[in-house]
């Protein structure tokens, strides 16, 4: 009985906040709002705290849930997440008068993603993926007054249903053809049959669509330019990193067998998504739908080092999730307390922000060097060994491509700390006080690109618990 | 074929069926089929034979002898949406207890454990609702 | 021919005809009810498959209140003549060729699958009786059946969020 507890210690413990606020919203005394969200900033901290306490590895429910070192270091990470995206939402939520909801939904969607990941079985894994997505539609709609952010929640649930239709029809044909939806049947079944292999391509449809990978990639710019930066930033780290997480160990052990058929796929998604992201980035006017087609880019170059299909591969996706979580939340935060203060979103507002806000400028500025690539940062590393996983299938035009992609992205991050440095501007934003909580997630996130990027113990350690 | 239809009459064809055989839907089926077919006809038949003398005014839509005005397709308020998407969550919520109760004995305690926490998760969403009031009737 | 596949083949053909009318009826309203249609066929597919439970969840959950919902969005929005959204043609061209490829990949999947035909359908089998689905459901299935009860709560959550005015 106590092995139960502590293999599903992530999820129970999860499922408790949860069942926390939801008593805390129920409950007849009026709680002053600042109480609340530093109460549930705690609660975070020690759900992530509590996830390095546990070593315990094994499956539950016959063969339903599994959990072992990595599945619970990729936990962690996206609990991370979670909680510097709680910390840059706080003055939103301060404001806002659903501000328990919003968490409630959060942490539900984050749970059907722990189930996601350990899941050892396709109707499991459904499950957690709808979990995971249906209450984001909720999330997208939080701006309740814009219409903008209506319309980003309708675009969200109807390509979501329709991937997730895709993705059960790929489930369906794929039963018919083993018998079974338990992934280790699959993988020894696994064969080239052809309507097999139909329901495996509508399976990477479906995950396509979650990672916006072009060409599933059509709804990713509305939805993250009307929802809140909040919800913005939650989709495109958290959401997008767990699928990967899943996607990649999916991809290289249940369909092992089928290796050469799901490189092809995978290599024409990569080359797919860096160009078509970076050629429509160039030409963004608001940065949220920006970034939305920078992470379009990235999440190529991460397929390309899923096509490597190795442990070197698979860890070097990890790794640069990681690295991505903590390059892009920082962007994000600067976004965030910028939106907050003005409102304004647009690449123009942001002229001469160097000027006013010095300190909100570097930390943009590190975190686009970071995406970009350059070194000394982390995304340096991190794309490296992306490509170094990738060349190991000896598709050198593969990494041409990347490459020659690299030097277009680094184009329009630069011209982003161009813009921020060296343009004038009639009316830029005005200096701005940041409170504590940005403070401390940019904070962490720096020092999550300097550390992760000059210390290789982080992608060494990752390579440890896959072996 | 003819054997089913004598399904009632000749027990000795009915003992290799199982009971949960769907061929004992046949009859349902042809009930259903007569039922359809019977108002299908009587649709047909009244419009055939019925004598038809239009006029403008008899086409015209009756609402109880006050003139038609405006247009009937207006937007509705959101609270009837809200109303039938709970009512259809706990659809699916009673929609789960038919499997457990015709296993109920068999189940045993760790059967009703796991419907109990699925029937407490529920609850504490419909005590949000109440809370908040979705479903008192506001204009 | 048997009586369940002349059975299989009305109902097959009803469900693909009443499909097609669904997509292309001008009226949303007759959609929906084209859409009844098609669920009614499938639940007479999973009676055939002796499958009962589903073909009367099918006919409560689907064809009973889902489509009340959708008769309730359609109210919601303004859908007079006027208003409604002309598409663009090319895009037509381009989603009749992509439907088009995929049944095409889809045939000839099929045709290549000589191991469907080695397991013919037939009427009998306990899998789908609603006992045996029950106790799969209450023992190896428990984990997911508990998940889609948090899913309901944040759905109930959700809905209460948007679609309530006021606090």
């Amino acid at each position: 009985m106590s092995i139960f507890f502590l293999l599903l210690q992530q999820e129970l413990l999860l499922t408790a906040i949860i069942f926390v606020l939801l008593f805390v919203k129920l409950s007849t005394k009026q709680w002053n709002s600042q109480t609340v969200l530093s109460f549930v900033n705690i609660l975070l901290v020690v759900n992530l705290a509590a996830g390095f306490f546990f070593k315990e590895k094994g499956t539950l429910f016959g063969d339903m849930f599994q959990t072992n070192d990595l599945l619970r270091f990729e936990k962690n990470i996206l609990n991370l997440g979670t909680l510097l995206i709680s910390l840059q939402a706080y003055n939103w939520l301060l404001k806002h008068k659903h501000a328990i909801e919003f968490y409630l939904l959060m942490l539900s969607t984050l749970l059907g993603m722990f189930f996601m990941l350990s899941s050892s079985n396709l109707l499991m894994f459904y499950v957690g993926l709808e979990l995971a997505s249906i209450p984001l539609a909720a999330l997208a709609n939080f701006d309740l007054d814009k219409k903008r952010s209506s319309e980003a929640a309708m675009k969200y649930i109807m390509s979501s249903a329709f991937a997730s239709g895709l993705l059960l029809f790929g489930i369906s044909l794929i039963y018919g053809m083993v018998g079974s939806v338990n992934f280790t049947d699959i993988a020894v079944a696994a064969s080239e049959n052809p309507l097999f292999l139909f329901g495996f391509i509508l399976l990477i449809a479906g995950f396509g669509f979650k990672i916006s990978a072009v060409p599933f990639h059509l709804w990713t710019a509305d939805v993250y330019e009307g929802a809140p930066v909040a919800v913005t930033s939650y989709l495109s780290v958290i959401s997008k990193g767990s699928m990967l997480f899943v996607m990649t160990s999916v991809l290289s052990t249940v369909f092992a067998n089928l290796l050469f058929q799901w490189y092809n796929i995978v290599a024409v998604l990569a080359v797919l998504s860096m160009i078509v992201g970076n050629l429509f980035a160039i030409r963004q006017q608001n940065i949220k739908r920006f970034l939305a087609f920078s992470s379009i880019s990235q999440v190529g170059f991460i397929l390309i080092g899923m096509s490597g299909a190795n442990i070197e591969s698979h860890s070097s996706v990890v790794y640069f999730v990681l690295v991505y979580l903590f390059s892009n939340l920082a962007a994000f935060a600067v976004i965030n307390v910028i939106s907050e203060a003005s409102g304004k979103e647009n690449i123009d507002d942001y002229k001469g922000l160097y000027k006013t806000n010095p300190a909100l400028t570097w930390v943009l500025a590190i975190a686009l060097f970071s995406l970009a690539g350059i070194p000394p940062t982390a995304g340096f590393f991190g794309k490296f060994f992306l490509l170094l996983g990738g060349a190991s299938k000896g598709n050198y035009l593969l990494i041409i491509v990347a490459a020659l992609n690299m030097v277009i992205s680094l184009y329009y991050y630069l011209r982003i700390i161009k813009a921020m440095f060296m343009d004038a501007n009639e009316t830029p934003v005005e200096k701005l006080a940041i409170s504590w909580s940005p403070k401390i997630s940019m904070a962490v996130c720096m020092a999550g690109i300097v550390v992760t990027g000059i210390i290789s113990g982080a992608y060494e350690y990752i390579y440890s618990l896959l072996k | 074929m003819l054997e089913l239809f004598f399904l009632q009459s000749n027990p000795a064809s009915t003992v290799a069926k199982a009971v949960n055989d769907s061929s004992n839907y046949f009859p349902i089926g042809i009930q259903i089929l007569f039922a359809v077919g019977f108002v299908a006809v009587m649709m047909v038949l009244t419009h055939l034979l019925g004598p038809k003398r239009p006029t403008a005014q008899k086409l015209e839509n009756f609402e109880s002898g006050i003139e038609i005005h405006g247009n009937a397709r207006q937007p509705m308020a959101v609270k009837y949406f809200l109303v039938a998407i709970l009512f259809v969550l706990f659809d699916v919520e009673v929609i789960f207890f038919y499997p457990y109760a015709v296993n109920f004995k068999e189940l045993g305690w760790s059967g009703f454990v796991a419907v109990l926490m699925f029937v407490g998760f529920f609850l504490c969403g419909f005590y949000y609702i109440i809370k908040k009031g979705a479903l008192t009737w506001e204009d | 021919m048997e009586i369940t596949q002349i059975l299989f083949w009305f109902l097959s053909v009803l469900a693909v005809f009443g499909a097609l009318m669904m997509v292309t009826s001008k009226n949303p309203v007759y959609s929906v009810l084209w859409l009844i249609v098609v669920f009614f066929a499938i639940s007479g597919h999973y009676i055939l498959l002796n499958a009962q439970f589903l073909a009367i969840v099918n006919i409560i959950v689907y064809a009973g209140a889902i489509m009340v919902l959708f008769l309730f969005v359609i109210m919601l929005m303004n859908l007079n003549a006027e208003t409604e959204p002309q598409k663009n043609k090319w895009l037509k061209i381009a989603g009749v060729v992509a439907g088009c490829s995929l049944m095409l990949v889809f045939v000839a999947a099929l045709r290549q699958s000589d191991e469907l035909l080695k397991a013919p359908v037939s009427m009998g089998g306990e899998t789908g009786l609603i006992k045996t689905l029950g106790k799969t459901l209450f023992t190896d299935y428990v984990l997911p059946f508990e998940i889609s009860s948090v899913l309901f709560l944040s759905a109930m959550v959700g809905a209460v969020v948007i679609g309530k005015k006021g606090d």
